[in-house]
């Protein structure tokens, strides 16, 4: 019956025009825009975005920023995911809810939260001032600082949840079975927790470190014009000096960084 | 023993940091002060008042609100069949479409807006369609996994029950399926929405003279006050998505779904 082999086609032609004409086409075309110098193909563009020590700079701290957001969460998300085995299981609802809020929360108002807390008449400030630690305001906001604070703050919900339900597919006593045959806590982690979680931890990590790479709101309103990111530079270059050539290059290699890591991603959680 | 303590210890602190900020927040709203401070040295509720006086504010909370409703229906439109589709039909080059149909979702946000706004200033249309085609585009992949989900754990034998009964396909889908996967439609309009609703990044070269979204507004509001405005608009948002996780997590179980 030819009916039965057209249905599918139907459902799925609709959404795929949709997204060919008004997401695909003007991606590539944007990217594609990056090769041409004037209206013959070259690399101008990348050299000249290269050739810029600025621009370098910014790159190099982008990547350092994701790395260590990245890194820092899942150091702290494994024992807390861990942690949650212990919660009573009546509050364990609310200790999802309580991680699940941020996430459905405007990151606006989330990143609005540090201006408060990290400026310099800031709830941070005055407790170093009070307790004598400083004799005047830190600088906290706009440094490096803030941006890694903010951004920990954004991403850390994505990698515990990744992380609580990895750990429920571990069989539940695998942990004590290797304390009672003599391992210590570290020899119980590094042996049993980790490679039985290593899946959870690299969705975690992918998606925490392509957030870093991507975000724009936390490195504009935490760190400002002194502290760029590629997602700052991208909005400054198209939006403020009407850059297009720099800022498609900066869109390729955006793109280029998100696309290898969840490429990784694949390679290596494979399963999922 | 001690050390079995810390790992909850680590849990808690770790709720104190992703919450703990929301607090700061609701208590600077009320602050009396003409400029924001922490802590407040008097109380007021003015700034609530002000948030509905802002003129930007009234009419991007208007815009935020259809282009979430419109971009939402649009992708549930669009993405319940391929769901469909892609959990009940053997399909041809189904890894194509399927990266295809993720692709939304691996390329930043910023980067889709530049593209658009490049594409649609060139072919002469205005803003907001713009802004509507970018948020469908970006919602798809969310509303096509989780209705994908739904689909796959309901088991095909009560609509192929349905058609060797006499069912048509469309009528099967319509009386069986549909009802079956409510609550998977629900939580990929509610998770639909949300996103849209927040987004900054695809936003932001797609709003212009007249067309604002809520988060662009609140962006260029602070660029220029100091007040507490918007730790009172923050809260309000707050509040807002505080009751859509407790209503959803009760109804639908939302935790399974993000």
């Amino acid at each position: 019956m030819p009916g039965r082999t057209v249905t599918p086609w139907l459902l799925v032609t609709p959404a795929l025009l949709f997204l060919t004409l008004v997401f695909l086409y003007p991606v590539v075309k944007l990217l594609l825009n990056s090769f041409s110098v004037g209206d013959t193909f070259g690399l101008g563009n990348y050299t000249s975005f290269f050739g810029d020590r600025f621009n370098l700079e910014v790159l190099w701290r982008t990547l350092r920023v994701a790395l260590v957001v990245t890194l820092v969460s899942a150091v702290v998300c494994y024992p807390a995911a861990y942690g949650i085995q212990s919660v009573p299981p009546r509050y364990r609802g609310l200790v999802t809810a309580l991680i699940i809020v941020p996430l459905m929360t405007s990151p606006v108002a989330r990143t609005y939260a540090w201006l408060v807390l990290l400026g310099q008449t800031g709830i941070v400030n005055t407790a170093l001032l009070r307790s004598g630690l400083v004799q005047e305001p830190v600088r906290i906001l706009y440094t490096e600082w803030a941006v890694y604070i903010g951004m920990a703050q954004l991403f850390i919900p994505l990698m515990l949840l990744t992380l609580i339900s990895a750990m429920e597919n571990l069989p539940r006593d695998v942990v004590p079975a290797a304390r009672s045959l003599g391992a210590t806590s570290l020899q119980s982690f590094t042996r049993v927790i980790l490679p039985l979680t290593r899946e959870g931890l690299v969705v975690g990590g992918t998606l925490v470190f392509t957030g870093c790479i991507t975000a724009y709101v936390t490195p504009a309103l935490l760190g400002g014009a002194r502290v760029q990111l590629l997602a700052t530079l991208l909005y400054q270059k198209a939006g403020v000096t009407v850059d297009y050539a720099a800022a498609s290059v900066i869109s390729v290699v955006m793109l280029a960084l998100t696309l290898t890591v969840a490429g990784v991603l694949r390679g290596r959680g494979g399963r999922t | 023993m001690n050390s079995s303590r810390v790992p909850i210890i680590i849990l808690y602190l770790t709720l104190v940091f992703l919450v703990g900020p929301f607090l700061v927040v609701f208590i600077a709203a009320f602050g009396g002060e003409p400029t924001l401070k922490f802590p407040p040295t008097s109380f007021s509720t003015q700034w609530f008042t002000k948030v509905f006086e802002v003129e930007s504010f009234r009419s991007s909370f208007l815009t935020s609100l259809g282009l979430g409703l419109m971009s939402t229906s649009l992708a549930l439109a669009l993405g319940i069949p391929v769901a469909y589709a892609l959990s009940r039909f053997r399909l041809p080059g189904a890894v194509v479409i399927q990266t295809v149909l993720t692709s939304p979702a691996l390329v930043p946000g910023l980067v889709v807006g530049l593209a658009l706004l490049q594409y649609f200033i060139n072919l002469g249309g205005s803003v907001y369609p713009s802004l509507l085609a970018a948020h469908t585009a970006l919602l798809l992949p969310y509303v096509v996994r989780v209705v994908s989900t739904s689909l796959i754990n309901l088991k095909p034998d009560i609509e192929e029950a349905a058609i060797s009964l006499g069912a048509s396909r469309l009528t099967a889908f319509r009386l069986v399926v549909l009802p079956n996967i409510r609550g998977g439609v629900a939580a990929a309009a509610v998770l639909a929405f949300i996103t849209s609703f927040d987004q900054v990044a695809v936003s932001l070269f797609l709003t212009g003279p007249g067309v604002s979204t809520l988060p662009i507004s609140m962006l260029t509001f602070m660029e220029y006050n100091y007040d507490p405005t918007i730790a009172a608009l923050s809260t309000l948002l707050i509040i807002f998505s505080i009751g859509l996780v407790l209503v959803f997590e009760r109804v639908l179980g939302l935790s399974r779904y993000v």
